[in-house]
């Protein structure tokens, strides 16, 4: 048997100060993946950025939300034979060091999804306040309906196999791919695994998360976990 | 005919204009049949209840309202929310719809552009 085929998704919005420098440590950290720009609608020179790198480049012609790009990534990844796709941010804040240790148990069929934690570990990342208690409370939603433990649910740093990502490439998040969507991928009889990671401090940019979508996060991701939950698993 | 208050005259003779320019809204292709019926529907409701004082009196008593002019403008509340409802279904199904859209159109994007790149690669050589 031939080895596994992995792709690392980037979803980009507005990215170009950071993207190269996370290109080259991927490439630099994993020769051996591949890498996929989903250009989610910038206007500055994001998508110039990344083709100038040699990555592959899927452009967006308006913004759909990491979600949306995430859809994209996974759609490509199925339609060009890719067996393990990895979600990771633009920004920085996802050292690519830890590729290896993210893909191992996927590999190893230990798991459908592996996700970067924060917290499995003790490391050197301290959250604001309400971001910790944003964490505590889907960490609990998710146990409650799961019966397992994730300390971290917003980690955009995760790997998925190839079931899985055929599952995603039909029906995903459109923004905020947290608890809701680990919840439903579990329903699905998948199996999560956390793999403890050190994140760094963004290198460019603006978050997703503005003052808006910090009132509407919690509302919307209480609103879609409870749906996960009760929504039929087929 | 007899009228109970100079409000239901208004409300009435308002229903039929607003009937009458939803109309003109299709005839000049600015509004779609299928969104005009449930604006009709509404506003014929209302006219009738507006102009016939023994319905819109007896309909009144069937459900225990105190005036009668509250039972148009509930009437008027309740198609308002029914519709604003409606809108927010279409425009959600509409959203997820523009992402398909959005998702192909990327996609086959960068099929032509490769073919086109491996196009000129071939010329090329």
């Amino acid at each position: 048997m031939s080895a596994p085929r992995v792709l690392v998704i980037i979803p980009a919005h507005d990215e170009e100060e950071s993207l190269p420098r996370t290109l080259a440590e991927v490439r630099a950290a994993a020769p051996d993946v591949d890498l996929l720009v989903v250009d989610d609608g910038s206007r500055d020179g994001t998508p110039r950025v990344a083709r100038a790198s040699g990555v592959e480049v899927v452009r967006h012609p308006v913004n759909l939300g990491v979600g949306g790009a995430l859809q994209t990534g996974f759609r490509w990844a199925c339609e060009h034979g890719y067996d393990i796709g990895v979600q990771l941010d633009a920004d920085g804040q996802h050292d690519p060091l830890y590729l290896a240790a993210l893909l191992a148990p996927v590999l190893e069929g230990r798991c459908n999804v592996s996700i970067g934690s924060r917290y499995v570990a003790r490391t050197g990342y301290r959250a604001p306040l309400n971001r910790r208690l944003g964490m505590l409370l889907f960490s609990g939603i998710v146990r409650m309906a799961l019966g397992q433990r994730i300390t971290d649910t917003t980690s955009g740093f995760r790997a998925y196999d190839r079931p899985v990502m055929e599952v995603c490439r039909v029906e995903f998040p459109r923004d905020f791919p947290d608890a809701p969507l680990l919840i439903s991928l579990a329903r699905r009889g998948f199996r999560l695994l956390e793999v403890p990671v050190e994140m760094r401090e963004r290198i460019a940019g603006r978050s997703f998360y503005t003052l808006g979508k910090q009132l509407y996060y919690p509302y919307k991701n209480l609103l879609a976990s409870l749906m996960a939950f009760i929504q039929r698993s087929n | 005919m007899q009228f109970l208050s100079r409000t239901q005259v208004v409300v009435a003779i308002g229903a039929v204009l607003l009937a009458l320019y939803v109309l003109d809204l299709v005839r000049r292709r600015r509004l779609s049949e299928e969104y005009s019926f449930a604006w009709v529907a509404a506003t014929v409701t209302i006219a009738v209840l507006g102009f016939s004082t023994p319905i819109l009196v007896g309909l009144t008593r069937l459900l225990g309202v105190v005036m009668e002019v509250s039972t148009v403008f509930a009437f008027g509340i309740a198609f308002s929310l029914a519709m604003l409802l409606y809108l927010s279904v279409r425009l959600s199904r509409l959203g997820t719809e523009k992402d398909a859209m959005v998702r192909e159109l990327a996609l086959l994007r960068y099929e032509f552009e490769a073919e086109r790149r491996a196009m000129a690669e071939r010329n090329g050589a």
